[in-house]
């Protein structure tokens, strides 16, 4: 579905992604991982079309969409739950969630609403709190409900269990399951590598703005080098 | 207590008019972080508008959508001749490119109209008043003051139940989310110079209907009105430009009959000062946007 | 007050002289080839002190300031009411208040009287620009020099003691017009060179480091508010002159003399020109002059533009004198739309002098020798810092809303250590770097250095008692030369480190490697460079401790194992010890002696790397724990 080839970004002079390749097949959910400061977040951002590749392509579904813009891409069906959730404090759940859909029918975005209610039981009871007001997990159980929204065919995941307690942190892992249960495709960045590989039916390793490994995630999970690629060695 | 009162429903009128040019600064400076202070020249070139076609015989129930009409339209060119190529710069450069928007506008007028006062007739019931009791209120000011209520009703019922209004208010809280949204930049930023723009003529048939005059400088005071009531309000909140705009016009009113005969004239002045002072001692104005989240 | 004298004093004065000398002559040939109008070029030259004046503040803080020409009102006034005659005053102004009605001083006096008094109203405006928060680019400031400009102009219409009103003024009929041009030529020259000089003095170095980049500012021990105020009072005293000198030429004031119009047009020739250079402000003032003249010829002769003819009404001078509005109108969108920054940004004429001299000259320049690293003993007993120099951080506790960054979360460093701090992303590890630069406040613990506390110190503070940062997303003075980045610390150093050994700048930046480069400008360099100039910068200051905030985000192996042999140079040039975030336990374990592990905003382990690296917690930490644990 999603096919990221030789995809170098940078800050000025700063490359934060060297030649970066990677897959997503339909259905398939995707893990990126890798320490801080690794290219992680560049390379969701430059998928999503927030930043402008200096080389490489995106394709989605064979589609060349490389230097698309974010507006575009949604309507193309990709969804990004950005780094830090990023949700209109001053809206209300409801309104946040309809902002999602907003490029779909209206006919739609109700019928997507009652599933988003069902999906996130703690948001339909805060339906019409400003989204300010919530706590970190709930945060970002409407982040993730708001990409639902564009009703997206790569749903993109940027470090969701970041900054959440642990119990929260498993709300998050299971949601990502149930996701996966429904079929839908997945990339999700994650700093939590053991829980994800767990999930995970492939993940990448992204180290100083490089991909340096791939693979099933339980066969990355078992490899011992794993800690090393992360911290150096 | 009869004079505050009288006091408190000019404070009113005044006040509705500039709350609406102050809640068109403060859309536009939601979706564009610009501080327009071109803000004015709806009610320039409405003003023209408005000359030309009470000129030419038209009634004043006929100029006044033509007015509106015009705002609209002036502010969308203006948005499609010079702000949309600054968008995503600085504040300084974004401040100073609505700086010489103002003076174009005004360089256009002086050139190919003319420098001097252009007058029209106002209509009858602009200086009629009723009394209530010991106060002696303006028809003008009644009518201000409901069409103002209205109108904030009606931009409030717009921003809150319409899906583009919904965009508006996304995009302002947070550019970038919303175009991950798919809201679409172009349309969003020109939406909010329509509206802008709306809100602005509205503001402008009053001006007008008051003034029965206009000069190519006519946006200026208008503008200063309502971009100081959107800093008074807090640039980022749109409540706070409407109160913004309320406690300006009643500040000005307070001021002219409270202070002494010698100093009254200087209101201008103190208003001022009092905005400065504001600003000194709470830089993010009266109403500060408190964003609740912060992980 | 100047790192050099030749670069800073010598090339600057000859370099004012020439500007001086091509704008004054340019007025000169205007006048004298072309007929043109004494009038225009005395008034180009007064404009100029204005814009120079203005160039002050706003070219060197960032500041967009509307209200230089309020201070210039208040000048004007204080200058006429000095100057005026009794007699003369007596017709207008009878009843001025502060018997200043029989105050009769000559015009140098009357200049002195208007500067001191700007000072004093600058003062209390800069206070309020102080307190407000300005930086570069603030909205704030903006509208409180606004204010001013209507204040004053308020002012000066309402109260006709003082003023004479808003339709008579003050005016002075007995001197008129100066008579020689020499006072003119004397402020512009002194302008001029205050303007250069104050560029490359210490206060102005500071202001423009906190116009590129306040935090990186503030964390090298620059206070950019103090520096902004003392821009503000040089400023004001220049346009004070300006001011003054503009009514002793028209022979009168009136409240709208210094208003919006000389606003725009004052702020327009600074933009046209480039508001960060000397030079600009100069050159935009006489291509805007030149450009007005044109447009009120036009206005005079008659013209017709695409059709459209004028008006029938006859051209009267309002007319003429809104045709140069329309100009400025057209200039300041045009320049704003197509370039931004001005004619010529922020070229000086000095630097290029100086850097044609360095080419010149340059070819067999030898680079300077670098000193080996500072071992302790190699430090004056008298310069040393005392044995026990340690930094102390204790039980830090910061929470942000409801999320709680920092749990008691603390550090111990001596002299010469190097401590790495490691975490996975979101363990508080920045938070705890600017709880104790004095970026964040915490809600409870300690920071003391060598047992002074400086726990809720503002940032500029710390760093001058030794505690210097380097930020994880490079903050660098970007136009700014490499050298002169590493000169701002190097400065606040020479006076707030004065125990130490004073840093060699060129040494620096021998060791760091940016000698080839230190004439580039800081935004032109590649990344690994610009690492290096961080880190230079910092060194710079002779800090007790290094805090280094992820120096190696965002390289390849190989760039961080050079990174290690950096770090441990620049800290041993300075005799530093060194405190370093990072996630790569490659460059931790090359450079640390201890480790300290944070998770969720606690401590989890600390140790030398290999025990940290073995360390359960920390390993369960990085990769997360499985759902089954």
């Amino acid at each position: 579905m999603l096919e990221v080839s030789g995809l170098t970004t940078a800050y000025g002079e700063i490359s934060a992604l060297r030649d970066a390749n990677l897959r997503v097949g339909s259905g398939e959910v995707v893990g990126l991982i890798g320490p801080n400061g690794a290219g992680k977040t560049t390379l969701l951002n430059t998928v999503a079309g927030l930043l402008a590749p200096r080389a490489g392509s995106v394709s989605l579904d064979g589609e060349d969409v490389t230097g698309w813009d974010p507006e575009a891409l949604v309507r193309a069906g990709l969804a990004l739950v950005p780094e830090h959730r990023r949700i209109f404090t001053d809206l209300t759940v409801e309104e946040n969630l309809k902002v999602g859909g907003i490029t779909l029918p209206a006919a739609d975005r109700t019928a997507l609403l009652e599933e988003m209610a069902d999906l996130f039981p703690v948001l339909r009871a805060k339906w019409a709190t400003a989204a300010g007001y919530l706590s970190g997990g709930e945060a970002q159980q409407l982040a993730i409900g708001r990409a639902l929204m564009a009703r997206p065919r790569l749903l993109m995941m940027d470090e969701p269990s970041l900054g959440l307690a642990p119990i929260l942190v498993d709300v998050v892992f299971e949601l990502v399951e149930t996701l996966q249960a429904q079929g839908r495709t997945l990339l999700v960045v994650e700093q939590n590598a053991t829980r994800m590989l767990e999930v995970a039916d492939r993940a990448y390793v992204l180290r100083s703005g490089e991909v340096v490994a791939e693979g099933p995630g339980a066969e990355l999970r078992a490899d011992e080098r794993l800690f090393d690629l992360f911290v150096g060695n | 207590m009869v004079e505050l009162l009288q006091n408190l429903i000019d404070g009113l009128g005044r006040g509705s008019i500039y709350a609406l040019l102050a809640l068109g600064v403060a859309v536009v400076f939601g979706v564009m972080h610009l501080l327009n202070f071109a803000h004015g020249e709806m009610i320039t070139v409405s003003g023209y508008v408005a000359f030309w076609a009470l000129e030419a015989g038209w009634s004043w129930f006929l100029t006044v959508p033509l007015i509106i009409l015009a705002a609209v339209l002036t502010s969308l060119v203006i948005e499609r001749v010079a702000f949309s190529r600054v968008r995503g710069a600085d504040e300084f450069t974004l401040l100073l490119t609505s700086f010489g928007v103002h003076f174009v506008v005004f360089a256009i007028f002086l050139l190919y109209v003319s420098a001097s006062v252009k007058t029209f007739r106002r209509p009858g019931w602009v200086t009629d008043t009723y009394a209530v009791g010991p106060l002696r209120i303006e028809v003008f000011d009644t009518v201000v003051i409901a069409v103002t209520v209205l109108t904030l009703i009606g931009t409030t019922i717009f921003l809150q139940r319409t899906t583009f209004g919904l965009s508006l208010r996304a995009a302002a809280a947070d550019f970038d989310a919303a175009r991950l949204m798919g809201i679409r930049s172009d349309s969003v930023i020109r939406g909010a110079f329509a509206l802008s723009g709306l809100l602005a003529g509205i503001a402008s048939v009053f001006w007008l209907m008051r003034a029965g005059s206009t000069v190519p400088s006519a946006g200026i005071n208008p503008m200063l009105k309502g971009v100081l009531a959107a800093l008074i309000g807090g640039l980022g909140s749109l409540r706070g430009a409407v109160l913004g705009g309320f406690a300006l016009g009643m500040a000005e009113v307070l001021l002219r009959s409270r202070l002494p005969d010698s100093v009254a004239s200087l209101t201008e002045g103190v208003v001022f000062l009092l905005i400065a002072l504001l600003f000194i001692f709470r830089p993010q104005g009266l109403v500060s946007v408190d964003h609740a989240e912060r992980v | 007050m100047f790192p050099d004298l030749r670069r800073d004093v010598f090339i600057p004065v000859t370099a004012g002289l020439v500007l001086f000398g091509l704008f004054v002559g340019a007025g000169l040939i205007y006048q004298g080839a072309f007929g043109g109008q004494e009038r225009l070029v005395t008034f180009a030259l007064i404009d100029a002190v204005l814009v120079l004046g203005l160039q002050i503040y706003v070219g060197n803080t960032g500041i967009l300031s509307f209200g230089h020409i309020g201070f210039g009102a208040v000048a004007g006034y204080a200058f006429a009411l000095m100057t005026i005659s009794p007699a003369e005053k007596a017709k207008r102004v009878a009843d001025a208040p502060f018997g200043l009605a029989d105050v009769h001083l000559g015009p140098w006096a009357g200049l002195a009287v208007a500067v001191l008094v700007v000072l004093v109203v600058g003062v209390v405006v800069g206070i309020g620009l102080a307190r407000s928060g300005a930086e570069s680019g603030a909205v704030s400031a903006t509208v409180i020099t606004l204010a001013l400009l209507f204040v004053t102009h308020e002012v000066a219409r309402n109260w006709p003691d003082l003023t004479g009103g808003d339709r008579a003024g003050l005016s002075f009929r007995i001197g008129g017009a100066l008579d020689s041009r020499l006072p003119l030529y004397l402020a512009l020259l002194g302008a001029i060179l205050i303007a250069l000089l104050y560029a490359r003095s210490r206060g102005g170095r500071m202001a423009i480091a906190a116009r590129e980049d306040d935090l990186a500012a503030r964390a090298m021990g620059v206070n950019p508010l103090v520096q902004q105020m003392v821009a503000l009072l040089i400023s004001v005293s220049v346009v004070a002159i300006g001011a003054g000198l503009r009514v002793y030429e028209k022979g009168s004031i009136l409240p709208r003399d210094f208003f919006f119009n000389l606003t725009l047009v004052t702020l327009v020739m600074l933009i046209v020109g480039g508001r960060r250079s000397v030079t600009g402000a100069l050159l935009g003032v006489a291509v805007i002059t030149a450009g007005r003249e044109l447009a009120r010829r036009m206005g005079q002769d008659g013209f017709e533009l695409f059709g459209l003819g004028l008006d029938d009404a006859p051209l009267d001078w309002i007319f003429r004198e809104n045709l140069k509005t329309v100009f400025l109108g057209v200039a300041m969108l045009g320049f704003m739309i197509w370039r931004p920054r001005g004619l010529l940004d922020d070229w000086e004429l000095d630097r290029w002098f100086h850097a044609r001299l360095q080419r010149w000259r340059g070819r067999g320049a030898t680079v300077p020798e670098v000193p080996d690293a500072l071992s302790p003993d190699d430090v004056p007993t008298d310069m040393a810092a005392p044995d026990e120099d340690v930094l102390l951080v204790d039980g830090i506790t910061v929470t942000f809303g409801g999320f709680r960054a920092l749990d008691g979360a603390g550090l111990e460093v001596g002299r010469h250590e190097v401590l790495g701090v490691i975490g996975p992303n979101g363990a508080g590890k920045t938070t705890l770097l600017n709880v104790v630069t004095g970026l964040v406040g915490a809600d409870s613990g300690r920071v003391a250095l060598s047992g002074a506390d400086l726990s809720g110190a503002p940032s500029h503070r710390v760093a001058r008692s030794g505690l210097v940062r380097t930020f994880q997303n490079l903050r660098l003075f970007g136009s700014l030369t490499v050298r002169e980045n590493v000169e701002v610390s190097a400065l606040v150093a020479s006076t707030s480190r004065r125990h130490r050994p004073p840093p060699d700048v060129d040494g620096l930046l021998v060791a760091a490697g940016l000698w080839d480069v230190r004439h580039r400008r800081a935004r032109e360099l590649d990344y690994g460079t610009s690492r290096r100039l961080e880190l230079a910068r910092a060194a710079a200051m002779s800090p007790s401790f290094l805090l280094l905030d992820e120096p190696t985000s965002g390289m390849s192996d190989t760039e961080s194992e050079a990174m290690v042999a950096q770090v441990r140079r620049m800290a041993g040039l300075v005799g530093a010890g060194v405190v370093v975030i990072d996630h790569d336990l490659n460059f931790i374990t090359g450079i640390c002696d201890r480790v300290t592990c944070l998770d969720a905003g606690q401590v989890i382990a600390t140790g030398t790397p290999d025990e940290v690296r073995a360390h359960p917690a920390v390993r369960a930490a990085y990769l997360g724990v499985s759902a089954s644990d």
